[in-house]
C-alpha cells in the first residue's frame, strides 16, 4: 500500500520560491493537512504530488513507484499516479450531468458498461445523491456539487486522495457536516488522504498529522495535539488555536538545565521545565500562554477587564494588564463588568518559553512567583 | 545554478505538455506564414524587381539589385510633386477619411451602446439584431448604397433612391470622395463600436454605478466619472482598431473614387495608390514601401492599444452577480427616442439590401417603368474577360462556380482559422505568463494590422519568388492566404473563452486519465462550445465577403464570387453587380443565422461581446 516520500522538493517560480527543500514520508492511510496562511506554498506541494506541477527539483515516491525525479528525469503523469484529486471550487463539467461526471473517469478505465453503472450507483448511494442523477451541476447547491465531485474522484478508488481546500465554498454549518464525512470516508475508503487548508481547526479535527508550512518551508510535521501543545516556534504556536495563544514580552535568563528567571508583568518569575530546557545565553524571551491557562478569580496578578465575548459553551475575556491585552477562556458563561479589576493567575504546565530572536521553542513547563 | 536537471530530461518534460507542442508549432508555423512574406516585402522594397524597374530607375542598376530609391522616390521625389501627389497626400486624406470614420463608429455605436444597456429603451433584441448587419455585410456595401442611394444625374451618375423619391440632387462630393468614403466606413465598423462597447457596459458591475448612486452623484457624473472612465479602454480600442482599419481600407474608396479630377474632388486614398503602384511594372518596390508604411502604422497602433488596455488601465469588469441594472428611464422621450433609433438602425441595415435588390431589377435607376429580371435570369451571353459569363447571374456557369468555389474556400478557411485559433487560446490561457506563449499570440494577432492590400501583395511577391511558383494562382494560395488572414478573430476569441476556463476543469480530467484529445473534444469544446463555434463563424463571413485580400491572387481557374462581383462591376453591369452583392449577403446572412440558432454562436459573441 501506497506511502508517499518526498525528497528534497523544490518548485521555483523564476526567482520565487515557492516550495524549499521539502523533505516528508506520508505513512499509509494517513490523513495529513497542509496548514498555512495563502500563498506559503501548500497548494504547490499537493500539486506536485499529485503531478498537476513540476518540481524544479528533487524526488517523489507513491509506494514503490517513483513518480518524480530530477535527476534521472522521471515524472509520471498524473493519470499514472493512481490518485483522485478534489479541486477548490470541485470543477465539475457543466455539460455532464452527474451520473456523466462521475462515470467518465470510469469509461476512460475501460470499464464495462454494467460495472459502470453499478459504480456510480454506488457512489451515489455512498454520498446520499442519488436523487440528483440526471441533473446538471448548475441545478444543485453547492454542498450537493460537492458531493458530485466527492463521487466523481472516489468512483475510481484512488488509492491516494488530494483535496485543495475542499470545503472552502460551503457556509458555516455545511462545513462542520463535511468535515465529520470525510473523516467518516477516510475510515470508509482505506486510502491515504492529504488535505491542504487554511483553516486550523480544519487541520487540527480532521488529520492524524498536521504539516505547517511557512514561506515554503516546513515548520513542523506533528500529531495535531502535539503542535498545539508544544508548537515548534512562534508562528506554529500562532497559527493553531483560536483564540491564539498570548505571547508575552520577558526578558531574563536560562539559569539551569530546566530552570529560567523570567521578568514580565512587572514582577519576577521561575519556570520549571520538566522535560528541560535548550540553552541559550539570550536575555529576551516570549513567553507562550494559551487562553485556557489563564484562570481568572484568583491568582498573585490583577488586570482590568477590556472585553468578555461570551459564545455560550464558553466565555472569551480580554484583560489589559498594564497595557498588554490578555486572552483568557472560561469554561461555560461568566460575565464581568467592563473596567472591573479581576486577579488571575497562569495555571498548568503547558507554559511554554521562546526565544524571541529566533522565534525557536526552548521548552515548557509551569510558572511561579 | 537554477536547475539541477540534465537538458534532455528538460526537454522531456517540456515536450510532454501539449501547450508547448502547440507553441512551438504554431511558432514555426506562423513564422513561415508571417515573418517570412513580411520579410520578402521588407527585402522587395530595397531592391530592383524586375527589368521595368531597372530602367524606370536608370543609373545602370539591373534586376535584384540594392537599391534606396524606391524609398527616395516616394517619399521625396519633388519632381512634378511626385511624392506629395502619390504619397504625402493620400496619406493625409486617408487619414482624415480614418479618423472622420472612428468618429460616426463611436459616436453611433457607442450611442446605441448605452441606449441598449443601459435604458429602458422598447425593441432591444430587434434594434440589437439588426443593427450588427452592416457588419456582416462587406465593406464595400455600405459604399455601393451609398452610391446607389445618392447618386444623381446632376453629376451624370444616373438616378440614384434620393433623386428617384425626392428629386433633390445632392453635390458630388457627398456622394464621391472623402466624406462618402469615411460615412460608409463609420457606418459598417458601428456594429464593431457596438459590440466592443456594449459587451463592457453590459458586464460592468452595476454596483460600481450603484455605489455612485447611493453617495449621490448624479446620473450625469456618474457616467462622467464613473462610467466613462471604465469603458475608456474598450473606446480607445475600438477607435484605434476602427482607424487601422479604415486607413488601409481598399474596397469603399475603390467604389467612391469615381470623380473626375476636374471637379477638384480627387481623393485617392493611400490603399487605392497601394494597388496602383503594385500593379505597375515600374513601381512596385514603391508599391511595396507603401505596404510597409501602412504596416507601420498599424503596428503602432497596436502597441498604443496595448498600452491602453494594458493591466493597470483595464478594469476587470466581469462579474457574475448584480444583473439587476437599474435601467435609466426615458420617461416622455422614450416613444420618441425608440422611433428615431429604430428609423435609423433599420434605415442602415436594411435599406442596403433594398437598395441592392431594386437596382438589380431596374434598367434605369429609380424608374420602375423598366422593370426587368434580365441581370438574374438572362442567358444572354456578355463580353467580360470569362467565357461562360451571362448576364443573368443565376444563369451564369461563371458565377455558381465562383459561388462554389468561394463557399468552399471560407468553409476550409474557417475549419483552419477556427481550430488554429482554439489551439493558440489554448496554449496561451495555459502557459499564461510565457513569453513565448505571448510572442505567439501577438504573431497570430499581426495579420489583423497588415491591410488585406499588402497581406495580397505581400503573397504575390511570394509566389513570385523561385521555389514557391506552384503556389501562384492556385487554391492553396487562397486557402492559405484566407486562413492566416482571418486568424487574429478566432484566436482571440480562442483565447478569451480559455481563460474563462478555469484550469481545474481540464485537471479534473488529468487526473483521471483521459487524453488530450478527449480532453479538448469532450470536455473543454462542449462547455464553451457557443464561443469556440463564433470562432469559427468568424473567419467563415470575413472570407466570404473578403475581396480586397483575393483581388491580386485569385487566377481566371481561381475566381471567387467577389472577384466576379468586381468583374461585372468594372464592365459596367452595375445591375449584376447589385444582384451578386445581394446574392453574397443573402448566404452570409443565412449561413449566419442557421449557424446562430443551431449552436448559439454569434459574431458578437466573437469580436468580444457576451
Amino acid at each position: 500500500m501506497p506511502k508517499i516520500v518526498l525528497e528534497n522538493v523544490c518548485k521555483r517560480f523564476d526567482d520565487f520560491v515557492a516550495v524549499e527543500n521539502l523533505n516528508m514520508v506520508i505513512e499509509d492511510r494517513e490523513f495529513i493537512t497542509l496548514l498555512g496562511p495563502s500563498g506559503c506554498g501548500k497548494t504547490t506541494t499537493l500539486r506536485m504530488i499529485a503531478g498537476l506541477e513540476t518540481p524544479t527539483e528533487g524526488k517523489i515516491t507513491i509506494g514503490d513507484q517513483v513518480v518524480f525525479d530530477s535527476e534521472k528525469g522521471i515524472n509520471v503523469s498524473p493519470a499514472k499516479r493512481d490518485i483522485g484529486f478534489l479541486f477548490q471550487n470541485y470543477a465539475l463539467w457543466p455539460h455532464m450531468t452527474v451520473y456523466q461526471n462521475i462515470a467518465f473517469g470510469l469509461e476512460n478505465l475501460k470499464w464495462p458498461k454494467d460495472k459502470i453503472k453499478e459504480r456510480v450507483a454506488e457512489m451515489l448511494q455512498m454520498l446520499k445523491i442519488e436523487e440528483f442523477e440526471k441533473r446538471y451541476p448548475s441545478e444543485l447547491s453547492g454542498g450537493q456539487q460537492q458531493r458530485v465531485a466527492i463521487a466523481r474522484t472516489l468512483a475510481p478508488s484512488p488509492k491516494v486522495l488530494f483535496m485543495d481546500e475542499p470545503l472552502s465554498n460551503l457556509d458555516a454549518k455545511l462545513r462542520l457536516e463535511m468535515r465529520t464525512e470525510l473523516k467518516r470516508l477516510h475510515v470508509d475508503t482505506d486510502s491515504t488522504f492529504v488535505y491542504v487548508t487554511h483553516d486550523q481547526l480544519e487541520a487540527m479535527t480532521l488529520a492524524t498529522r498536521v504539516c505547517l508550512i511557512k514561506n515554503g518551508v516546513m515548520q513542523q510535521y506533528d500529531h495535531p495535539l502535539e503542535t498545539y501543545s508544544n508548537p515548534a516556534n512562534l508562528f506554529v504556536a500562532d497559527f493553531v488555536g483560536n483564540p491564539t495563544m498570548n505571547f508575552i514580552d520577558a526578558t531574563g535568563k536560562v539559569t539551569g538545565e530546566n530552570t529560567a528567571e523570567l521578568n514580565f508583568f512587572g514582577k519576577t518569575f521561575t519556570l520549571n521545565a520538566k522535560g528541560g530546557l535548550k540553552q541559550t545565553e539570550e536575555t529576551e524571551f516570549v513567553v507562550g500562554v494559551r487562553p485556557e491557562f489563564v484562570k481568572l478569580g484568583e491568582g498573585a496578578l490583577t488586570g482590568k477587564v477590556y472585553a468578555t465575548l461570551p459564545a455560550g459553551m464558553e466565555t472569551t475575556v480580554k484583560l489589559d494588564v498594564d497595557g498588554f491585552v490578555l486572552t483568557s477562556v472560561e469554561f461555560g458563561s461568566v460575565d464581568y463588568m467592563v473596567n472591573d479589576e479581576i486577579p488571575f493567575g497562569i495555571d498548568g504546565e503547558n507554559v511554554i518559553l521562546f526565544e524571541k530572536k529566533s522565534g525557536e521553542s526552548l521548552g515548557k513547563g509551569c510558572v511561579t512567583l | 545554478m537554477k536547475n539541477k536537471q540534465p537538458l534532455g530530461n528538460r526537454l522531456k518534460s517540456y515536450f510532454s505538455k501539449p501547450a508547448n507542442v502547440i507553441c512551438i508549432i504554431f511558432l514555426v508555423i506562423l513564422l513561415a506564414t508571417v515573418v517570412l512574406p513580411l520579410l520578402t516585402l521588407l527585402i522587395g522594397s530595397f531592391t530592383v524587381n524586375g527589368n521595368q524597374e531597372a530602367i524606370y530607375i536608370g543609373q545602370g542598376v539591373m534586376d535584384g539589385d540594392f537599391t534606396f530609391n524606391h524609398w527616395k522616390e516616394l517619399l521625396t521625389s519633388r519632381d512634378f510633386d511626385y511624392a506629395l501627389i502619390k504619397f504625402w497626400r493620400p496619406l493625409g486624406q486617408s487619414t482624415v477619411m480614418a479618423l472622420l470614420a472612428c468618429l460616426v463608429a463611436v459616436g453611433f455605436g457607442g450611442v446605441v451602446a448605452w441606449f441598449i444597456t443601459r435604458s429602458d429603451l422598447p425593441g432591444k433584441q430587434f434594434i440589437s439584431t439588426i443593427f450588427v448587419f452592416p457588419y456582416i455585410m462587406p465593406s464595400w456595401a455600405m459604399a455601393m448604397f451609398w452610391e446607389n442611394f445618392f447618386k444623381n444625374t446632376q453629376i451624370n451618375a444616373g438616378a440614384g433612391m434620393l433623386e428617384g423619391m425626392t428629386g433633390i440632387c445632392v453635390p458630388e462630393s457627398f456622394v464621391y470622395g472623402l466624406f462618402p468614403c469615411a460615412m460608409s466606413l463609420g457606418l459598417h465598423y458601428a456594429p464593431f463600436a457596438y459590440i466592443l462597447i456594449g459587451g463592457i457596459l453590459r458586464n460592468m458591475d452595476a454596483n460600481l454605478e450603484e455605489a455612485a448612486t447611493v453617495l449621490k452623484a448624479s446620473r450625469f457624473k456618474i457616467l462622467r466619472k464613473v462610467t466613462l472612465p471604465i469603458v475608456m479602454p474598450a473606446l480607445i480600442s475600438t477607435v484605434l482598431l476602427v482607424f487601422s482599419s479604415s486607413i488601409s481600407s481598399f474596397t469603399v474608396p475603390f467604389f467612391l473614387n469615381k470623380s473626375s479630377i476636374s471637379s477638384g474632388n480627387n481623393f485617392i486614398s493611400i490603399s487605392v495608390q497601394l494597388r496602383s503602384l503594385i500593379n505597375t511594372g515600374f513601381t512596385k518596390g514603391q508599391g511595396y514601401v507603401l505596404a510597409i508604411i501602412l504596416m507601420l502604422f498599424s503596428i503602432g497602433i497596436l502597441t498604443l492599444n496595448n498600452w491602453f488596455t494594458g493591466s493597470r488601465k483595464s478594469f476587470t469588469t466581469v462579474t457574475g452577480k448584480s444583473g439587476q441594472v437599474s435601467l435609466v428611464k426615458l420617461g416622455k422621450a422614450k416613444p420618441f427616442v425608440a422611433a428615431v433609433l429604430f428609423i435609423i438602425v433599420a434605415f442602415f441595415a436594411i435599406m442596403p439590401l433594398v437598395s441592392f435588390a431594386m437596382e438589380s431589377v431596374l434598367e434605369v435607376p429609380g424608374d420602375w417603368s423598366t422593370f426587368t429580371l434580365r441581370y438574374w435570369l438572362s442567358s444572354e451571353g456578355f463580353e467580360g474577360s470569362n467565357k461562360g459569363d451571362t448576364i443573368g447571374i443565376l444563369r451564369s456557369s461563371i458565377m455558381w462556380k465562383a459561388l462554389g468555389r468561394s463557399l468552399l474556400l471560407s468553409i476550409i478557411v474557417s475549419l483552419i482559422a477556427g481550430t488554429f485559433g482554439l489551439l493558440i487560446g489554448y496554449a496561451v490561457a495555459k502557459k499564461r505568463n510565457s513569453k513565448l506563449a505571448t510572442f505567439v499570440s501577438n504573431l497570430a494577432f499581426f495579420p489583423y494590422l497588415i491591410p488585406a492590400m499588402s497581406f495580397g501583395a505581400v503573397y504575390l511577391a511570394l509566389s513570385y519568388t523561385k521555389g514557391f511558383t506552384w503556389l501562384d494562382g492556385s487554391f492553396i494560395l487562397l486557402m492559405l492566404v484566407g486562413s492566416i488572414k482571418f486568424m487574429p478573430f478566432a484566436s482571440r476569441t480562442g483565447t478569451s473563452a480559455m481563460l474563462q476556463l478555469s484550469g481545474e476543469i481540464e485537471e479534473a480530467a488529468i487526473v483521471i486519465g483521459v487524453p488530450w484529445i478527449k480532453r479538448m473534444t469532450r470536455v473543454l469544446f462542449p462547455i464553451q462550445k457557443a464561443s469556440f463555434i463564433s470562432g469559427y463563424l468568424l473567419p467563415f463571413i470575413s472570407c466570404m465577403r473578403e475581396m480586397s485580400l483575393f483581388v491580386l491572387l485569385a487566377a481566371s481557374y481561381t475566381t471567387l464570387v467577389t472577384t466576379v462581383l468586381q468583374e461585372y462591376s468594372r464592365t459596367g453591369l452595375s445591375q449584376a453587380a447589385n444582384a451578386i452583392n445581394l446574392l453574397i449577403i443573402v448566404v452570409v446572412l443565412v449561413i449566419q443565422f442557421v449557424v446562430n440558432k443551431l449552436t448559439g454562436a454569434s459574431i458578437d459573441k466573437g469580436v468580444g461581446g457576451n
